[in-house]
């Protein structure tokens, strides 16, 4: 006798199970959407404002069409420059790359993240047992991560229609074209980072390859773009197709059709591929297994060197690759600082004078907030050692959590006076390339003077650590969010020394254009050094936090 | 030498409290050096907690627990020197092969016996040439027991070592134990798999809601505890209701299966005048003993009052 099956759910239920990992991919999403969608509607709102603040008679617009319409460098590092002696040729030359590259790094890590990262994490193999199968599963995700794709954009549009009706004096359209243009490199490479998801063996791998997809894409661009004869480069690269859509100076909507087709595309092998391989699996070969590497793991130090060492790598390339673009183009916009309102902006900055000493001081007060993103790097990536589990391996041998968090810390250390340096001398050399002057002691003092906020940041997040854990990361966000925010628009409005005091970069000399001050210094690492003693203080007598 | 530095691991009115909620509460335990200690308690009950505040890893609200003498909450790194710990959930580094992970372990801790972690690898059936992030969880978990294992650790404090281990690995895992007790290594050992508590320990520990409810051998925990009577019966089954120490009783089939605590000659004067055709008395299991404390008795036949037919 065949027994009496219950009823299935009703159709809403159903509907709500085979959403769930859409919906919680949204979830796990938006907050990066949001917060991406803002700095990006930030991004051009302060290029417009900035122009119109900055350069405001016609000679220094005239000065900067001179410096950069024809820069081949500037070109090079920032796509082609046209119709600069308007706002909103200045705006987009100023905010479109920057843009386009934040939003495609944004884009490969977060699908490979929320891709092959719960994947790794063992979750994926739970969602996909409900009432989907791997390829459903796949289209889910693919479906969460458009909702954010959307978010960044919607934010993007409303920040780009609003300056544009108010300072780059262009309709709604265009400037919806224009916020389109600017988060495209975002949906490639969402798709593109949702297609190495399946290609390869695990996240970081999966995000190393789509991050070789936008190395190439770049570097291809620039030479499309630097070397005459070679312009055809661009249209192999997805950065270039971008690039190639104009906006609000000469738009060629056509240039969407192979962005378009590379996204989906992507999605659609992405949503095949899952289909057919095994859970944990790759579509690549993998290299499971090797020869086993025994160096650096002969301690505690030497094994968080190990462990570090990848970040500590990309941290430090990332910082030489900064500050080459940096150095390369300090002698073209140095020739820029010449109107008294230029020179009022960088003056308050901290840059004093003109020329490439100026603008670097500049650079280099930016390079530091890059610096300080990366000393919260590292205090996350402790953190996220304890609450794995990973660290309790050593801490339940006979390694002190003074040793244990000690060594973690003096790799940080390490690894951001390293970075300082790189910055330091790649700017130097960059300088140098250009045919300019610059000292390399004064340069490579200045990149050393850009430890001290960072060191700061760390010095807040060890507080955190030791006496609230789960607010480590959110507190040095907050700090280093506030000080670039308060910094930054210092800038261009003037402000209370009580609010420009609350800065951690406001207390950093702009050197090169000014000598550092090391007592400041001196004092802002005493207080970092103060908060990670204290925090250090709680670590040692709180609980290990696990799961 | 005090008494209390004598014992492998002395714990001492420990209790850890999260807001009002207890998680331990007034814990007195003592293993001798060189015993086999099983420490078992459902979900919740306090295991894990017990482990970790032995391990220093988590703040004591009161009491105190030492390893050979060493206060674990004062000086753990001291304490550590003379254990290893498996913990249940195996969360290793993703990008070292399993050889590189055996390393760094045996490099921390700082002895190792090459010699039996070769041997290990082999009976464990490790490929330790393979990244950890293709390992299983099984395989995640045989690195943990070698690493352990290979210290010689004075003390192995197991938390759920055998979860996703299978049945093979599982004697490979019950070998190892036993060459270690045999090696005078005392082992705290929390687990759930019964069975494999029951063939490996000299002494129990029984957790409930934060609080010890059982402690002692097996043997002294079954001669305190009801035996397990079949008695079979030719003619009418006689009715025990009334008495004493007799409960859990079930009538099938003329046959008879009850459980029995204290006295047991009247419950076989009763049977004996009904006419026993067949008896067989049964210590009870660990599981029954687990079960019995938590006030579930194992799974039985529909129940039918005892003086039915």
């Amino acid at each position: 006798m065949q027994a009496e099956l219950a009823p299935g759910p009703p159709a809403w239920a159903r509907l709500i199970a085979r959403t769930v990992i859409a919906r919680r991919t949204v979830r796990k999403s938006v907050r990066s959407a949001v917060l991406w969608g803002y700095v990006f509607g930030i991004t051009v709102v302060s290029s417009a404002v900035s122009y119109a603040g900055i350069y405001k008679t016609a000679a220094e617009r005239r000065q900067l069409e001179v410096a950069f319409g024809h820069n081949l460098a500037a070109g090079a590092l920032f796509g082609p420059a046209r119709q600069l002696q308007d706002v909103a040729g200045f705006t987009v030359f100023k905010s479109s790359m920057t843009v386009m590259v934040i939003g495609a790094v944004w884009g490969l890590l977060t699908s490979t993240r929320l891709l092959r990262g719960e994947e790794d994490a063992g979750r994926w193999e739970l969602l996909a047992s409900g009432e989907t199968d791997l390829a459903g599963a796949a289209t889910q995700g693919l479906c969460g991560l458009a909702v954010a794709a959307c978010v960044v954009w919607a934010l993007t549009a409303v920040a780009v229609v609003a300056v544009g009706r108010w300072s780059l004096h262009v309709g709604a359209p265009a400037a919806v074209y224009f916020a389109t243009a600017l988060t495209a490199g975002a949906a490639l490479f969402l798709g593109f980072g949702a297609l190495t998801s399946q290609l390869a063996a695990s996240r970081r791998q999966a995000a190393s390859y789509a991050g070789v997809v936008l190395g190439v894409s770049y570097g291809l661009r620039m030479v499309g773009d630097a070397v005459s004869g070679l312009h055809w480069l661009v249209w192999l690269s997805p950065l270039g197709w971008v690039e190639q859509l104009r906006p609000l100076t000469a738009p060629q909507p056509w240039a969407f059709a192979p962005i378009v087709g590379a996204t989906l595309l992507s999605a659609w092998a992405a949503v095949c591929l899952a289909g057919r391989r095994d859970v944990g699996g790759s579509t690549l070969a993998d290299r499971s297994s090797r020869v086993p590497r025994l160096g650096l793991l002969s301690g505690p130090l030497a094994f968080t060197l190990r462990l570090a060492r990848p970040a500590v790598t990309w941290w430090a390339c990332v910082l030489a690759a900064s500050g080459v673009l940096l150095g390369t183009v300090a002698k073209a916009s140095g020739t820029t600082i010449v109107g008294s309102s230029v020179r009022q902006v960088f003056s308050r900055l901290g840059a004093t004078g003109s020329g490439a000493a100026a603008f670097l001081g500049v650079a280099f007060v930016i390079l530091a907030m890059v610096v300080a993103f990366q000393a919260v790097a590292h205090v996350a990536t402790a953190r996220r050692e304890e609450v794995e589990g990973r660290a309790l391996h050593l801490l339940a041998g006979p390694v002190s959590r003074s040793g244990w968090f000690g060594a973690w810390l003096a790799v940080a250390t390490g690894s951001l006076v390293l970075s300082c340096l790189v910055a330091g001398a790649a700017s130097w050399a960059g300088v140098a390339l250009q045919g300019a002057r610059a000292g390399f002691w004064s340069v490579m003092a200045a990149g050393v003077n850009m430890l001290a906020p960072s060191i700061f940041v760390m010095g807040a997040g060890t507080l955190a650590f030791g006496v609230l854990p789960r607010a480590t990361v959110p507190v040095m966000y907050a700090v280093l969010g506030w000080s670039a925010l308060v910094d930054l628009v210092a800038g261009f409005t003037p402000q209370s020394h009580w609010v420009l005091d609350t800065s951690l970069f406001h207390h950093m000399a702009a050197a090169p254009a000014v000598g550092v001050d090391w007592k400041a210094d001196g004092i802002v690492v005493g207080a970092g050094v103060l908060m990670a003693l204290v925090g250090w203080r709680g670590l040692l007598r709180r609980d290990l936090q696990l799961g | 030498m005090t008494g209390t530095s004598l014992s492998a691991v002395h714990i001492e009115g420990l209790s850890k409290f999260y807001g009002d909620v207890g998680a331990l509460v007034d814990l007195d335990l003592d293993v001798a050096p060189g015993e086999v200690v099983g420490y078992l308690g459902p979900n919740g009950a306090g295991k894990t907690t017990t482990i970790r505040l032995l391990l220093g890893l988590a703040r004591a609200t009161a009491g105190r627990a030492e390893v050979f003498g060493v206060d674990c909450q004062r000086r753990p790194v001291e304490a550590h020197r003379r254990l290893a710990f498996v913990p249940g959930e195996a969360n290793l580094w993703p990008e070292l092969t399993g050889a590189e992970t055996l390393h760094v372990l045996g490099q921390v801790h700082g002895r190792v016996d090459e010699a039996y972690r070769n041997r290990l690898v082999e009976r464990f059936d490790l490929d330790t040439s393979k990244k950890v992030r293709a390992y299983s969880k099984g395989n995640r978990q045989k690195v943990l027991l070698v690493a352990a294992l290979t210290t010689r650790a004075d003390l192995l404090v197991l938390d759920e070592p055998t979860s996703g281990l299978d049945p093979l690995m599982e004697q490979a895992f019950r070998a190892s134990v036993a060459e270690a007790r045999d090696r005078g290594q005392t082992i705290f050992l929390s687990s759930h798999v019964l069975s494999e508590v029951e063939a490996l320990c000299d002494r129990v520990a029984i957790l409930r809601q934060g609080r010890l409810v059982e402690s002692g051998t097996l043997d002294q925990m079954r001669r305190l505890s009801a035996v397990s009577v079949e008695a079979r019966f030719a003619g009418r089954v006689p009715d025990l209701s009334g008495l004493e120490g007799v409960d859990g009783a079930v009538v099938e089939g003329g046959v008879l299966r009850a459980s029995v605590s204290g006295r047991i000659e009247p419950f076989l004067a009763v049977i004996a005048q009904a006419g026993v055709s067949r008896l067989v008395v049964r210590e009870p299991s660990l599981e029954e003993l687990f079960l019995a404390l938590y006030g579930e008795s194992p799974q039985q036949p529909e129940a039918v009052p005892a003086s039915a037919g």
